[in-house]
């Protein structure tokens, strides 16, 4: 049957200690409620949306449970959105190198002025983050101090293999970029651009990595309620930063493509081309998706605010 | 009016909530999960996707809100604890006090005035 076929590969998303206790009914569910035949987008939707929930409910970002709880999953929620947006953000700058030099001087304030408050709430947001860990350090140290450190080894270490790897990586593409001219660098040679494409996928494991170590570590900290109200604030600064990088990144890249339309379709200036950028398409989405969660986050974290201390 | 109750803590609050939804439908009896969705679809016109029924469905059983009948199984039945219905029961009369003031509210003449209805003199 399809909807059974169906049913069981979205079942895979859920976490396995949910799946173990209500995956035989779900899966009965979605047939009964498709008729066994196919299953209609709009469920299969549903499902994927519960069962990230789920997720995020399992590895502590949750929406329930007292108080402290629900500001913590928020603030962490925020974290990840921000790793997400890193990625999107990396894409934009990659794609925005020199994009002054091949701009008329006339067309350029519109685009700068954008590109401007992009650089300047990153640097804000990047603050932001290091300050909410810096306000989380006594409580780490103390957690360490008190035994933590064979709860999050495995995962540290995991991450760290990833980053020894992405390292050794980085050296060698650099080694190789040396030998190769700058149209070779710029996609002439098939196969630097698919190592270039690896070691970018590398950076994304490495940052993926680092941030499921944030995550498990700050699940197992006590954080003074005073701690725990100044990260709920924090991430609701990084989300409205992610906001504005996000709207700044979508008026710099229409002031482009109507000034010089030549930079996003990579051909020599006066050159008429497309203006749609497919890498800044997918970073604009990474930016979104991630703004998404964050605005989710941070409300939750901030909602949840005036019950702590509440006695539950 | 007693102050307002969080979700997470105590109960759900809100009508179209899927908890308060399935503690309605479970109040006649107890159901497994297609039931539960046809139940709600006629009661309340609101048609719960499976993932969100059970999402809801764990939620209020972690609670101690509802439980499972008999054995595991595909078509496995749920039904009200002792703490589900008192919980409904709370649910049941914020929601009726909220409906009684502005029912109330409407009835009399407003302070401010509300808009007429279109075509009204």
């Amino acid at each position: 049957m399809r909807a059974a076929r169906t049913g069981r590969r979205l079942l895979r998303l859920y976490p396995a200690g949910w799946r173990a206790r209500y995956g035989d009914e779900l899966e009965a569910l979605i047939v009964d409620a498709s008729g066994g035949g196919r299953v209609p987008w709009r469920t299969r939707a549903d499902v994927v949306r519960a069962a990230a929930r789920e997720r995020a409910a399992a590895a502590g970002l949750g929406g329930a449970g007292p108080a402290g709880e629900r500001v913590r999953g928020g603030v962490l929620l925020v974290l990840c959105a921000w790793a997400l947006f890193v990625v999107g953000g990396l894409v934009v700058q990659r794609t925005s190198e020199h994009w002054q030099a091949v701009t008329p001087a006339a067309d350029r304030a519109l685009p700068s002025a954008a590109f401007a408050v992009l650089v300047g709430a990153a640097a804000c947001a990047s603050v932001l983050v290091v300050a909410g860990t810096a306000l989380a350090l006594p409580s780490l140290i103390a957690f360490l101090r008190g035994g933590g450190w064979p709860q999050i080894r495995s995962r540290v270490i995991g991450a760290t293999v990833v980053t020894d790897v992405t390292v050794v990586a980085t050296i060698g593409l650099v080694v190789w970029a040396g030998t190769l001219t700058a149209a070779e660098r710029d996609g002439g040679d098939v196969a630097y651009a698919a190592a270039f494409v690896i070691w970018a996928l590398l950076g994304v494991a490495c940052l993926g990595a680092w941030t499921l170590v944030a995550v498990a570590v700050a699940r197992r900290l006590r954080l003074p309620e005073a701690t725990l109200r100044a990260e709920a604030w924090i991430a609701a600064a990084v989300a409205a930063a992610m906001v504005a990088m996000t709207a700044a990144a979508v008026v710099w890249w229409a002031a482009l493509a109507s000034a010089a339309p030549w930079f996003l379709s990579g051909r020599p200036a006066g050159a008429t081309g497309a203006t749609f950028a497919p890498q800044l398409a997918v970073a604009v989405a990474l930016m979104l998706a991630a703004v998404a969660l964050a605005a989710a986050g941070a409300r939750q974290a901030v909602r949840a605010l005036p019950e702590l201390g509440e006695r539950p | 009016m007693a102050k307002r109750t969080d979700d997470a803590r105590t109960g759900p609050t809100r009508a179209n909530d899927p908890t308060v939804l399935i503690l309605t439908s479970l109040a006649s009896g107890e159901k497994h999960g297609y039931a539960l969705l046809l139940d709600i679809e006629g009661f309340a016109g609101t048609r719960l996707g499976p993932g969100t029924l059970y999402g809801a469905i764990g939620r209020l059983e972690s609670r101690g809100l509802i439980e499972a009948v008999g054995e595991a199984g595909r078509r496995r039945p749920y039904r009200l604890t002792a703490a589900g219905a008192e919980t409904l029961r709370v649910t049941l009369d914020e929601m009726r006090a909220i409906v009684d003031e502005g029912a109330a509210r409407l009835a009399r003449p407003p302070a401010l005035g509300i808009a007429p209805a279109a075509g009204a003199a």
